[in-house]
């Protein structure tokens, strides 16, 4: 085969298609080449070519997963668009995504992996509040960190795990923008506050006066107000389930997609 | 807008002065979508604008994918 010919196989000039020629078919620039009939080789192939058996291609093995994976990282991004250097999880793509894995028949559980610095209240808040009212199976699992507004979204699931090394900083909400030096600033902060505090106490075995003593504490963080929890320490304040990794998260998300499978086959059943 | 991270806020926002991405509203795939433009006729999915859900979890309209669209001048 001659070079000329050879470039002519990925395209469809006016000469294509190849092979079926005579019958009259035409199709389309844009469509993908059919398949063609089996035809005498116009010329013996080159050797290396010839020898080939395949192409260095890995297969990726396709299952048909019945769970939702929801990875939460880098920075939550609200209202405002970040420089793109921050890496981010776009909040008004994310909730969308939790109504088609709530109505998709497919999915019958959902995983959340966070690895987050925090970000936007309000997306944190709205992402936290769409998984914890979810009636599919939910567990989440801290990976690395779930800081600051990764917390109630951590907290959400219906168990939630976190990794031995994992880290979430628990500290007080900062305003950014225009500060205004009355007594109220300080009001709109505390109940901005209070909003993250409550839901997570809702959410978890964490009391609020616990959640908030962990908030205020001084001389944990190097330049700041709050608290450094690790793996074995938010699961003894009550914040996170059970210390774990991805083996036991899924493995705990398997065992409520039974138990729901079973309570719908009961509720049928009864009906 | 309240922003509660771990990270320093000087460091989150910095640059955001100068960030003035070209977006450009268009269809691709028969869905709406917000695109920054990196070419003449191709571009970063930055939102999508759709009704329909299970768009959302379509893995090629995922934001940060590169699309081709018809081209747009002016």
């Amino acid at each position: 085969m001659r070079p000329d010919e050879r470039h002519n196989m990925g395209h469809e000039g006016p000469a294509a298609p190849r092979g079926v020629a005579g019958t009259g078919e035409r199709y389309e620039a844009d469509q993908p080449e059919p398949p063609q009939p089996q035809q005498p080789p116009m010329a013996p192939a080159p050797p290396v070519v010839g020898t080939l058996q395949a192409l260095g291609q890995t297969n990726v093995p396709q299952l048909e997963s019945n769970i939702y994976c929801l990875t939460i990282i880098g920075q939550i991004e609200g209202h405002l668009q970040l420089p793109p250097h921050n890496k981010t999880t776009k909040y008004e793509h994310i909730l969308p995504q939790l109504v088609a894995a709530e109505q998709n028949p497919h999915i019958e559980g959902i995983l959340i992996l966070l690895n987050t610095v925090g970000g936007d209240v309000e997306a944190g808040l709205a992402i936290a509040e769409c998984i914890a009212s979810l009636t599919k199976p939910t567990v989440s699992l801290v990976l690395g960190g779930g800081h600051s507004i990764g917390v109630p979204i951590a907290v959400a699931a219906d168990h939630s795990f976190i990794a031995e090394t994992a880290t979430m900083t628990i500290h007080p909400i900062r305003l950014t923008g225009l500060v205004i030096g009355v007594p109220q600033t300080f009001e709109y902060i505390d109940k901005m506050q209070e909003r993250v505090v409550r839901f997570v106490a809702r959410h978890s075995k964490c009391s609020e006066e616990q959640f908030k003593e962990l908030m205020f504490k001084t001389g944990e963080l190097t330049r700041d107000i709050g608290t450094n929890v690790i793996g074995p320490d938010a699961v003894k304040y009550g914040l996170i389930d059970a210390v774990g990794g991805l083996g036991e998260a899924i493995a705990e998300l398997n065992r409520r997609i039974e138990a729901h499978r079973e309570k719908r086959k009961r509720d049928v059943t009864v009906q | 807008m309240i922003h509660y991270a771990a990270l320093p806020l000087e460091l989150v926002f910095e640059g955001v002065e100068t960030y003035r991405p070209d977006l450009v509203e268009t269809r691709v795939g028969g869905v709406t979508m917000l695109i920054e433009r990196t070419g003449p006729a191709e571009g970063r999915i930055v939102r999508l604008i759709s009704p329909n859900p299970q768009d959302f979890l379509n893995p090629q309209f995922a934001p940060g994918t590169m699309v081709r669209f018809a081209p747009q001048w002016g």
